[in-house]
């Protein structure tokens, strides 16, 4: 922010207009995202109220039975929803200690890549784009390569 | 994500119902405004300070230069665009933000980008080639730094709060060149 300033006055640029006229964009596009985001909340919460998460993680733990539920449930919400893992990562955390097995893969977990299904949801609401042909699969496969290798590392070398 | 959208909708409400959740599933739609409200008024705080001193950045020339540094790069996974498109100099800040773990601030950045994206865009409904690498780069999340897990760990008492980063980046990596290269694979071999 220093620096930006400095950088202001020695180049000689209108500062003060400059921060305005973006403040204005800012809220322009927030006007513009604002009903995807809504759509996304409303379909998120419904997912996690109606147990969803619950239902495919009992599905797939018998699979993956060397998992803690906790640490497989938060496999879950990491592509959905960044709040909600970071609130199972803190539970994780909690639970098991920060400096355990599960503590530091839930931490690995949680960095290895961003929420895609929001990212989606309000990048393409933003311009409008209705068809989004593929990028839904292809975020979801990054996130599976980004959990896994998360998984592997921490059981590796830790 | 029309499908998508009413799929995921339906099933989680017919899921719930013959679950006998009915109840906190109604709570659902009852709260979805507030929830929604609670959760926008940060971000669009957030996002309009920051849409300011990236205008600031901009008009200084900050954004050209991190342009001219990640370029080479950015070419190679985008060769779609021209070398001295703008949307480039948007996603190139909104890729060095990421890296820092700064999530919130990178979004005005790449709602920009995916502004310029459109204007190049023929048909305006679907998206275009490089609109999905972008999203496919922004999800995998190049993190370098991630001061919300650090300040987590800390907070549960860890004594080595910042050990998970090596693992983390490695992985985030991982993710992010899986996915570029399945996008590449997919998008792209017609051409």
């Amino acid at each position: 922010m220093l620096w930006l300033i400095l950088l202001c006055i020695i180049k000689g640029v209108n500062g003060y207009d400059a921060f305005t006229d973006g403040v204005k964009e800012g809220i322009k596009l927030s006007v513009s995202i604002f009903p995807g985001m809504m759509a996304m909340i409303l379909m998120i919460n419904l997912l996690q109220h109606a147990e969803v998460f619950v239902l495919l993680s009992d599905f797939i733990s018998p699979l993956i039975d060397f998992l803690p539920s906790e640490v497989l449930a938060m496999c879950f919400f990491r592509p959905v929803s960044g709040g909600a893992s970071m609130a199972l990562m803190r539970h994780i955390l909690s639970l098991y200690g920060p400096d355990s097995l599960y503590g530091m893969m839930a931490s690995v977990i949680q960095g290895s890549t961003d929420t895609t299904i929001y990212v989606i949801a309000l990048y393409f609401s933003s311009v409008g784009i209705k068809k989004i042909k593929n990028a839904m699969w292809i975020g979801l496969f990054a996130d599976l390569v980004g959990i896994s290798v998360a998984i592997f590392l921490t059981v590796q070398f830790f | 994500m029309n499908k998508l959208w009413l799929c995921l909708c339906g099933f989680a409400l017919i899921y719930g119902m013959v679950n006998h959740n009915i109840e906190s599933l109604n709570q659902v739609l009852m709260n979805v405004g507030t929830d929604t409200l609670d959760f926008a008024i940060p971000i669009i705080l957030t996002t309009c300070f920051f849409e300011g001193i990236m205008e600031m950045a901009k008009r200084c020339g900050v954004l050209n230069g991190l342009q001219r540094w990640l370029s080479p790069i950015l070419l190679k996974v985008f060769p779609d665009l021209d070398s001295d498109d703008e949307a480039l100099s948007y996603i190139s800040a909104n890729v060095v933000i990421n890296m820092f773990g700064l999530g919130f601030a990178a979004t005005p950045s790449g709602l920009k980008a995916m502004e310029h994206l459109q204007k190049k865009n023929k048909e305006k409904t679907t998206a275009s080639r490089s609109m999905v690498t972008f999203l496919v780069l922004n999800t995998a999340g190049v993190t370098l730094i991630s001061a919300n897990i650090i300040a987590a760990r800390t907070a549960e008492g860890s004594n080595f709060p910042t050990m998970y980063m090596p693992l983390a980046i490695v992985s985030t990596a991982c993710a992010s060149i899986a996915g570029l290269l399945l996008d590449r694979w997919w998008n792209y071999r017609r051409s």
